[in-house]
């Protein structure tokens, strides 16, 4: 059995030498051959292994310097290089190499979507601080110190802190009336500001026949019932304004959600800033219709298509359509004047509600065609089975590869971090191994060095190169929304955003779970795990080098092993 | 001229080989007497083989076993490697025992 498992062995080394000799430069086979006539010899299988892995690591570095330098004949050393140095030619190869490609790697920090790319990657790293906003915190900083109303108002919009939200757009309609609109989309964001009830007089004057204001309104009478988490039931009082707010929304001819201002907004602010960062600045379900107000819509509708199956009820037709048409209209106007991909999805639904009940009516009246027409309509319009379905599932790259490109790109930043601390170290290790008077474990280390630099350079140079190409698309997206409003596939990049928030192959329950374990919700935790990760990975390098320089004695203090090359 | 520089495996094969100078050595014998692995020994080979300091020649053996390659130093590399072997002790060959008073 012995015998058979040494057997083996040998068998093995032969393998692997031979394989070296196939891949080796012509010139250099013989050298090969050379070390496989020795591995019979060899005492010991385990001897034998180590020494074919030897021989195969000489030539595997002979046919990597034939790539390099092509003339040179497969041999180590050329004559005015230093005869004896071991592999100089080589090592100096094999370091303009990686110079090369850590330089390439360098300049693609030049290119705009690289640096975009870079910082996305790092994203999972960086939720720690706790504030997710800090671009527009100091955007509004310097907005403020310029006097720069759009600047103001574009914080204001995008801010998710209510009362600085209100004091910027308090700030900016005052440097510039002109922005007034703004009340409306922070006062849609925030309808519990006691601001509100001012802004949309103001507002009503300005645009009389938004149905937004009348939302706000509604939303705003909602919110006082709902206080520090206790849910009041409304008087009759309150119930009457909140259904005369929305009455008020029903019947208007027009809804503006002003988010082609917000758009046009961002197309002069971010450039003027060069705020870039697609975190803040594509967050667009901040200012997107909130669900509040898809509620009371749903909410009010109901009662009103009650109404009119009550007035049906007791005779009067018309009366009981009119109620019904009076829900389809308002869900057109949703579907048909809003920018979000909300407020069509709510528009329709109400449609849908409206029309079902126009096919019960036209089937009772007999009208069997309009009856069909709107059952057609009922089924379009349907928010589960219908053409507007999936809301928000839909993406042209799709949602799998969104993931994926995430997890490449995060992987990718990750790795050029890490090579680029290799190759940090390992040319420190270079230097240190190349000064007069290096400790012999320094000089030794300089072959291992040289090897970590190229590996390190080459994986430096394929990790940018990935991430860019990755990234590139949706840095065409992130740019074509700002500067010209498009809206092309910004749910591709929604998406992707999303995705690369959290580690690879790991869910966000997963964070959810560890934040809700230890510190209650707060982010904080996050930077505290991977601050400890980094702190102890970096102790161990710290160690593992302390121990590698100063585990050996000097060469002029005690015998040096000559095993030691 | 720049002189060339050699190291200290470098120097412990040229030791080796100048001990015994006509005979011919197989390189696993090398790698005993040395404490050298075959990635550095051969690599020194190959060099000094390169600069015609160093011979080599197979050698048949029983039928079977694949021929062995055996080396000596030339009369160059034999006279190359006295002169510098005289010029300078390689660091680890002073045998001076550390923590020694005296």
């Amino acid at each position: 059995m012995r015998q058979m498992l040494e057997t083996h062995l040998r068998q093995a080394a032969t393998v692997l030498l031979e394989s070296a000799i196939r891949i080796a430069p012509p010139d250099t086979r013989d050298w090969g051959r050379a070390m496989r006539g020795e591995i019979n010899h060899v005492e010991g299988p385990w001897a034998a292994i180590m020494w074919a892995i030897g021989g195969a690591s000489v030539l595997a570095k002979h046919a990597l310097a034939s790539l390099f330098i092509p003339g040179r004949g497969g041999q180590g050393i050329t004559p005015d290089a230093g005869l004896f140095a071991k592999s100089i030619s080589l090592r100096k190869a094999a370091l303009v190499t990686g110079g090369a490609c850590v330089l390439a790697a360098l300049l693609f920090f030049a290119a705009p979507p690289f640096r975009q790319a870079f910082r996305v990657a790092l994203k999972p790293y960086q939720i720690a601080s706790g504030n997710i906003q800090p671009g527009f915190e100091a955007l509004a900083k310097r907005a403020e110190i310029r006097h720069d109303p759009e600047g103001l108002a574009l914080c204001a919009v995008r801010l998710q802190s209510p009362r600085e939200s209100a004091r910027l757009a308090e700030e900016a309609v005052r440097l510039d009336p002109n922005l007034l609109w703004v009340y409306a989309v922070v006062g849609m964001r925030n309808p519990g500001l006691s601001e509100i009830g001012q802004w949309v007089e103001k507002l009503e004057r300005w645009d009389p026949q938004n149905a937004l204001f009348h939302l706000i309104t509604a939303e705003s009478i909602e919110q006082a019932h709902f206080r520090r988490g206790v849910w009041s039931p409304p008087t009759k009082e309150q119930e009457r304004a909140w259904q005369s707010a929305m009455l008020g929304a029903f019947q208007s001819p027009r809804f503006d959600d002003y988010l082609n201002r917000v758009a046009e907004l961002n197309r002069r602010v971010v450039p003027r800033y060069g705020f870039y960062d697609p975190f803040e600045v594509q967050s667009r379900e901040q200012i997107d219709l909130p669900v509040s107000a898809f509620e009371n819509s749903e909410r009010f509708a109901k009662l009103r298509l009650h109404s009119g199956a009550d007035l049906e009820a007791r005779g009067d037709r018309k009366g009981g359509r009119d109620e019904y048409w009076t829900v389809a209209r308002f869900g057109q106007l949703i579907d048909s004047q809003g920018r979000a991909d909300f407020e069509h999805w709510a528009g329709t639904t109400l449609q849908a509600m409206a029309y079902r009940q126009l096919q019960a009516s036209s089937q009772k009246g007999g009208n069997h065609a309009e009856a069909a027409l709107f059952g057609y309509l009922a089924a379009k319009f349907d928010p589960v089975k219908g053409e507007h379905a999936g809301f928000p599932g839909e993406s042209a790259f799709g949602l799998d590869t969104s993931r994926r490109n995430a997890a490449v790109v995060e992987i990718s930043g990750l790795m050029i971090l890490l090579f680029f601390g290799l190759v940090v170290v390992a040319t420190s290790i270079l230097i240190a191994g190349s000064r007069r008077g290096a400790r012999p474990a320094a000089r030794s280390a300089k072959p291992v060095a040289t090897m970590v630099v190229l590996t390190s350079a080459v994986g430096l140079l394929f990790s940018s190169v990935t991430l860019y190409l990755t990234y590139r698309p949706y840095w065409y997206i992130f740019r074509t929304a700002v500067l010209n409003g498009g809206r092309s596939q910004t749910r591709d990049l929604g998406f992707f955003l999303n995705d690369t928030k959290t580690l690879p192959g790991v869910s966000p329950r997963v964070y959810l779970w560890l934040d809700s374990l230890l510190y209650s919700g707060s982010p904080t935790f996050l930077f505290y795990f991977w601050t400890g990760v980094t702190l102890l990975g970096l102790i161990g390098l710290v160690l593992i080098l302390l121990r590698h320089f100063l585990g050996h004695p000097p060469s002029g203090g005690v015998q040096r092993s000559p095993r030691v090359p | 001229m720049k002189t060339p520089r050699i190291s200290p495996e470098t120097r412990l094969v040229l030791e080796k080989f100048v001990e015994r100078p006509t005979d011919w050595r197989y390189g696993y014998e090398l790698s005993r007497v040395t404490g050298l692995k075959s990635g550095t020994l051969y690599p020194i080979l190959m060099r000094l083989e390169n600069y015609t300091l160093l011979e080599a020649r197979w050698v048949a053996t029983e039928d079977g076993v694949p021929p062995r390659h055996t080396y000596r130093l030339t009369p160059n590399g034999l006279e190359y490697a006295r002169t510098h072997l005289a010029e300078a002790r390689p660091p680890f060959m002073v045998r001076q025992p550390a923590f020694c008073s005296g």
